[in-house]
């Protein structure tokens, strides 16, 4: 009957030298070599911290009902906002239209996916509207990693050569970040409002300067409609129709990771290329003691049996 | 010693960093480049480039010394230089095409020699003294 390997076993050789020997350099100079330069490996080629990684969530945003709106005929212009202050100061131009807005849950996960807005603007037969501002202020909080609340913008404005009597507008809110938002805790640094609803100044109110400060915030929304419908022309006695349709869209947020998302990364990249290095040089320790090229006292496996 | 594999390992290693040297003498114009700021004139430009040719060339003078001191059989048998000498030019052979290939700046090759070409021709030195003036065998 033929015999087969049935089981095998590592017998252990030990070699010892003492402290300052040639072999005790030598194992000193293997270790240095073995264990830094996978670090210096890993670090230049890139990738070794990760500094900013994404994260997707759907956004909770809510509509303040706060806006502003401006319609501008050819020499004029009629307003109206939902801020006291405002409208006071802009009472010469002043129009109040009628607003229905709603917002739907589509999914029915709890997150509101939409606003619909529809505005009507009462207006004489003789004024021709040629372009529509409208400024609408909401409520944006994301809470997956860091808990980020602000409040934040949509600016919309469309102008025409053609007089128009309606328009209609669908897009998406979405998020502009100049900086990554960080990994864990409360981020309420844009909490602050876009107007400054109490002060009795028009400069408060200046356009230019909201859109100045609000475009130098770091995390700030953009609403982004690319099929805006302006129909020529209104028939005697209607009001201007403005329909908006604001989608709160799943978002890409790009964010700082923690530090034992780092290290995890970090370790993975180092330990790939320590093993081989570990490898290679237990190889090499192996030939060089194993070859007395650095001398040392060698114990043998197997203990010598007394006869 | 009866040693197999020390003595090929050693003259592999250094004849890798021998022709790597000779390469990098043939075609340094794009190292030297790399360590220029983006506007140089003529004169930066021609003693940069003499700085790197005397590193290469006192580098391949210190080759021959170790050659004769291999071939010669000087230290041929002596593992500890053997070993130094090995891990010095593999490490050399290393940083040179490091130096090569990822454009490396012409001053860091100051210490590829230091470490890779001078230190080992340093103990062949010592190793020939020895052998030769103080008649120490093995």
């Amino acid at each position: 009957m033929a015999v087969f390997q049935i089981f095998s076993q590592a017998e252990q050789r030990r070699y010892y030298a003492h402290v300052c020997s040639k072999a005790s350099i030598f194992m000193i100079f293997v270790i240095a070599l073995t264990f830094i330069p996978p670090f210096f490996i890993a670090y230049r080629s890139y990738g070794f911290w990760l500094r900013v990684d994404n994260y997707e969530e759907q956004p909770q945003v809510q509509f303040k009902h706060q806006l502003l709106v401006t319609m501008e005929t050819s020499d004029s212009y009629i307003t109206w906002s939902t801020f006291q202050n405002y409208n006071q100061l802009q009472q010469a131009n002043l129009r109040i239209p009628v607003l229905q807005s709603r917002e739907a849950d589509n999914n029915g996960d709890g997150v509101r996916d939409e606003l619909q807005l529809k505005l009507e603007m009462p207006l004489l037969d003789t004024e021709h509207i040629q372009a529509v501002q409208l400024i609408l202020i909401f409520d944006y909080m994301l809470s997956k990693f860091s808990t980020m609340q602000m409040e934040s913008m949509g600016y919309l404005r469309h102008e025409s050569i053609f007089p128009g009597g309606q328009l209609k507008v669908i897009g998406d809110l979405l998020l502009v970040q100049r900086q990554p938002l960080a990994h864990r805790g409360l981020d309420t640094r844009f909490n602050t409002s876009i107007f400054d609803r109490n002060s009795l100044f028009l400069d408060a109110f200046d356009l230019s300067k909201v859109f100045t400060e609000y475009s130098s915030r770091n995390v700030t929304t953009l609403f982004q409609y690319n099929y805006p419908i302006w129909s020529k022309g209104r028939a005697a006695g209607s009001p201007f129709t403005l329909q908006a349709t604001v989608r709160y869209p799943l978002t890409t947020v790009q964010y700082t990771p923690g530090l034992w998302q780092l290290f995890k990364w970090a370790w993975i990249q180092y330990f790939a290329i320590l093993v081989v290095f570990i490898f290679v040089f237990n190889r090499i320790k192996a030939f060089v003691y194993q070859n007395q090229l650095v001398t040392t006292i060698v114990i043998p496996a197997f203990k010598e049996h007394k006869l | 010693m009866g040693v197999s594999g020390l003595v090929p390992a050693r003259f592999l290693t250094l004849t890798a960093h021998l022709i790597l040297v000779i390469v990098i003498l043939w075609s340094r114009e794009e190292n030297v480049k790399s360590c220029l700021p983006l506007t140089y004139t003529q004169d930066e430009y021609t003693f940069k480039d003499n700085q790197l040719i005397i590193g290469l060339s006192v580098a391949l003078g210190l080759f021959v010394l170790e050659l004769v001191g291999f071939f010669g059989g000087f230290s041929t048998f002596m593992p500890s230089q053997a070993m130094i000498s090995t891990a010095a030019h593999a490490s050399g052979a290393v940083a040179m095409s490091f130096f090569i290939f990822d454009l490396w700046e012409c001053d860091t090759y100051w210490w590829i020699f230091g470490f890779c070409s001078a230190f080992p021709a340093l103990t062949e030195i010592i190793v020939l003294l020895g052998v030769l003036v103080f008649h120490k065998g093995l």
